[in-house]
């Protein structure tokens, strides 16, 4: 418990710079908006261009000049933040003790590498709760100042859930990776390039189809944000499959940071 | 000539006090211990020495020269530092010519010879040594280039007596080849052996500078014995004596005046064992560890 | 001297995965280029059927889309942002893994002035910078060259690559800069990250739109690709900007590391 006190308060700070920063992200991309509402006319024959084009274009899939999809255009920055903020927290709470040396203190204190991982755990989901409901607050307000249309609220939540997940994933990975090396203090730049392959896995999938199986290492894609412009909901299936992915591992955290020598 | 000149060195960390007035010199071919408690600033003058930090006031030359204007001044300097961190993934022979590179001679001769004299392995990586085996790197790396002043912050905490031994014997060898040697420590009876003169800090300030030789002369002898029989309480009980703890048959004590008045009080009892010896260091400043108050 | 070498040496490992990754990322976009140009040709067929005014605005879109190079500008942004992260990871660790790997009371006590130990640290990380653009240059080439469908303009393609290096440039100084400025960091991946994603969303979100003045706040929207293409030259206005980051910065970090304290443990 103490434990788990002492790493809420040691991201204290951090957390609050992210917090900060993702307001303002969510609140600057929501004033760029009624310069992208206000060129409508041309809206059919943007959505008749092929995938690939409008990709290119930077457009994705959206239709920009409604609040949903332009939305969901600014949704794939703020995920991008989230993520990295969620991947260098697992990789930096497991290795934090390696890399600052304070293993030896806190390896012989009478409590087991599996709750000492618990609690570590616990704490970064905290973290990365906050950064997700301060995001999630933000975007209600911000689109709510902004829209002219319908209200998209459920929408909304429905981003941030599929954005919790993404972030569970990087946070699981992350830790995982620093309880697998045998060296932890690169385990963050492991996880960031993870990150950043994954991103760049889903820029190249939009603009070609013929690799949509390359999704399968993109956690950027593994949610369609059309289907969720459109009402269709976030798919049971994938987000089954998701907490599967971080349930193993998470699992694999454990195993190996229990096994392995700790290296001083 | 001197070597080191320290005069009126003041650094504030912030509100916190380093070192307040500070004046010292170390002459060419002395061996000179600066000695204090934890915290005193030992390591803050020897870092404003070697232009790792800045003084708030005052100033240090090495060989007359600012170390942080004149980094040349460096080629003739050898440190030691307390806490010895080097580069990863680097081997011992790697990091040892890297540090000779720095120096306008070929080191080679002498690096060979160092770690023969200090067992170090070279081919080993820095990672995989314990802590005592990164010091004599430390060392051995403190002293390639040959440098004329010597300057070592807790030089044998980690090495093993016989090491530290030999540490010592190294460090003589340079002296006598003509190295000053500037010397931070808390084994006082290291000092002992080794300097010439003693400079005990605390609290940020120089509270005593001396020769070894005057600090040993106006000093005690301690004395103690075991008799035959019983030692009468108040015997030896006479002026000069002090801190005299009598006990059965034995008696402890500390005595300064003339020696034959104590010699005459002992000589007069039956003695089955007896010490007399140079006070050390320790009970020299000991006393000066202490916090006052 | 030597402590360029040694620098190189420790920034082999790194430069050699980042250059990689670049030229992997170049030949990934390059392969799917064929698909897209052919898409883009045949629904350029199909705008006969819109109005005029749509057509002149989609058919310039187009027209970017089919030749190389503007294909090219497009999916440039991506490789940018890879090269300004290893930039800007070289700046933020070159000086301050001396005091984070505490090895300051080593190097900092040599006969070396401090000038002269950030002088090689700088210019080792730039030779590394470098290589990885000139070997990235070499492979986008070839590849580009293998799947044109029509002749491009070398010199072009050139001054678009070009601005790699510049960004590059920018941020190494502003990662040199703020490593000698942020005290003590354990790590300095965060920092690096933020600042460099922090540009690139503020530049892809923000810095839109034809406003020039908002432009100057994203490194990454100095060098308008478009622009580039149709007037063969930079733009000067941001050319100064970056060049005066670069210079600033690098004087700063300069001013502070020789004046400032090197704690023993930090």
């Amino acid at each position: 418990m103490n434990l788990f006190l002492r790493e809420l308060k040691a991201n204290r700070k951090a957390l609050i710079i992210w917090s900060v920063c993702m307001f303002l992200l969510v609140l600057s991309g929501m004033g760029k908006y009624t310069a992208y509402s206000s060129g409508g006319q041309s809206n059919a024959v943007f959505n008749d261009l092929p995938h690939s084009v409008k990709a290119l274009l930077g457009m994705g899939s959206f239709d920009v000049t409604t609040m949903s999809g332009y939305y969901a255009m600014l949704f794939l920055y703020i995920e991008i933040a989230v993520a990295i903020h969620a991947a260098l927290l697992g990789s930096g709470i497991i290795a934090k003790e390696e890399r600052d040396k304070t293993t030896e203190f806190l390896m012989i204190k009478p409590v087991s590498r599996n709750s000492i991982i618990t609690f570590k755990l616990l704490a970064a989901l905290i973290n990365i709760v906050i950064l997700n409901i301060v995001t999630l607050v933000s975007s209600i307000i911000m689109v709510a100042a902004y829209n002219k249309g319908n209200d998209i609220s459920g929408e909304i939540a429905l981003f941030m859930l599929s954005m919790f997940i993404v972030q569970l994933i990087f946070l699981s990975l992350g830790a995982a990776l620093a309880a697998f090396m045998k060296n932890p203090e690169s385990s963050g730049s492991l996880a960031t390039g993870i990150l950043l392959i994954a991103f760049v896995i889903s820029k190249i999938t939009d603009l070609t189809g013929r690799v949509n199986v390359l999704n399968v290492l993109s956690p950027f894609k593994y949610f369609s944000y059309t289907d969720i412009v459109n009402g269709n909901g976030l798919s049971i299936v994938i987000v089954i499959l998701s907490l599967v992915l971080v349930a193993a591992f998470s699992i694999s955290t454990y195993l190996s940071y229990t096994k392995r020598d700790l290296h001083v | 000539m001197n070597v080191i000149e320290i005069r009126n060195l003041t650094k504030n960390y912030g509100k916190s006090r380093g070192i307040i007035d500070v004046n010292l010199n170390v002459e060419e071919g002395e061996v000179f211990g600066f000695i204090g408690p934890n915290g005193a600033g030992k390591s803050t003058t020897i870092r404003t020495l070697l232009g790792l930090i800045y003084p708030t006031n005052g100033n240090a030359v090495i060989f007359g020269k600012n170390c942080s204007k004149f980094p040349e001044v460096r080629n003739e300097v050898g440190y030691l530092p307390s806490e010895v961190f080097y580069y990863d993934n680097m081997r011992v022979i790697d990091l040892l010519k890297y540090s000779a590179s720095f120096y306008k001679k070929d080191c080679t001769n002498r690096i060979n010879e160092l770690a023969g004299i200090m067992d170090l392995d070279l081919k080993k990586k820095i990672d995989d040594l314990s802590f005592g085996n990164k010091k004599k790197v430390g060392i051995v790396q403190g002293l390639l280039h040959e440098p004329k002043l010597i300057i070592l912050d807790e030089p044998t905490s980690g090495l093993d007596p016989l090491m530290q031994q030999k540490f010592f014997e190294l460090i003589s060898q340079e002296n006598k080849k003509g190295a000053t040697v500037f010397f931070s420590s808390h084994i006082l009876s290291e000092v002992q052996k080794m300097c010439n003169r003693v400079a005990f800090i605390k609290n940020g300030k120089i509270i005593e500078l001396e020769k070894m030789s005057t600090l040993q002369e106006n000093n005690y002898k301690k004395i103690k014995l075991e008799a035959k029989d019983t030692i009468a309480e108040g015997y030896f009980n006479i002026s000069g004596v002090s801190k005299l703890e009598v006990k059965g048959n034995s008696a402890d004590f500390i005595f300064k005046g003339n020696i034959n008045s104590i010699m005459k009080r002992i000589a007069d009892i039956e003695l089955t064992n007896l010490s007399i010896d140079e006070p050390d260091l320790e009970e020299i400043f000991m006393h000066y560890y202490a916090k006052e108050g | 001297m030597n402590m360029y070498l040694h620098e190189l040496k420790s920034l082999r490992k790194a430069t050699i995965i980042w250059t990689c990754a670049i030229i992997a990322l170049a030949v990934i976009y390059f392969s799917v280029y064929t698909g897209i140009a052919k898409d883009a040709a045949d629904f350029k067929a199909l705008l006969s059927g819109y109005p005029a005014s749509i057509r002149a605005m989609l058919g310039i879109s187009l027209d970017n889309i089919t030749t190389i190079l503007g294909f090219y500008s497009m999916i440039f942004s991506f490789i940018t942002l890879c090269g300004a992260i290893q930039a800007m990871n070289y700046g933020t660790s070159i000086l301050s893994k001396e005091s984070r790997e505490r090895t300051a009371d080593f190097l900092l006590v040599k006969p070396v002035s401090r000038s002269a130990i950030v002088s090689s640290k700088l210019l080792a990380a730039l030779t590394m910078l470098l290589a990885t653009d000139v070997l990235y240059y070499a492979g986008a080439s070839i590849v580009a060259n293998a799947v044109k469908t029509s002749a491009y303009s070398n010199k072009l393609f050139f001054m678009i690559s070009l601005t790699l290096l510049f960004n590059q440039l920018i941020f190494l100084a502003i990662g040199v800069v703020v490593s000698v400025i942020i005290p003590k960091l354990k790590s300095m991946l965060p920092v690096s990250l933020g600042v460099v994603f922090g540009f690139y969303i503020l530049g892809a979100v923000i810095a839109t739109g034809e406003n020039d003045t908002v432009r100057f706040i994203s490194p990454f929207k100095y060098f308008n690709l478009p622009y580039i293409l149709n007037n063969e030259s930079y733009e000067t206005p941001y050319l100064i900007a970056g060049a005066i980051i670069v210079v600033v910065a690098i004087a700063a970090s300069y001013i502070i590391y020789v004046k400032k304290d090197i704690h023993a443990v930090s």
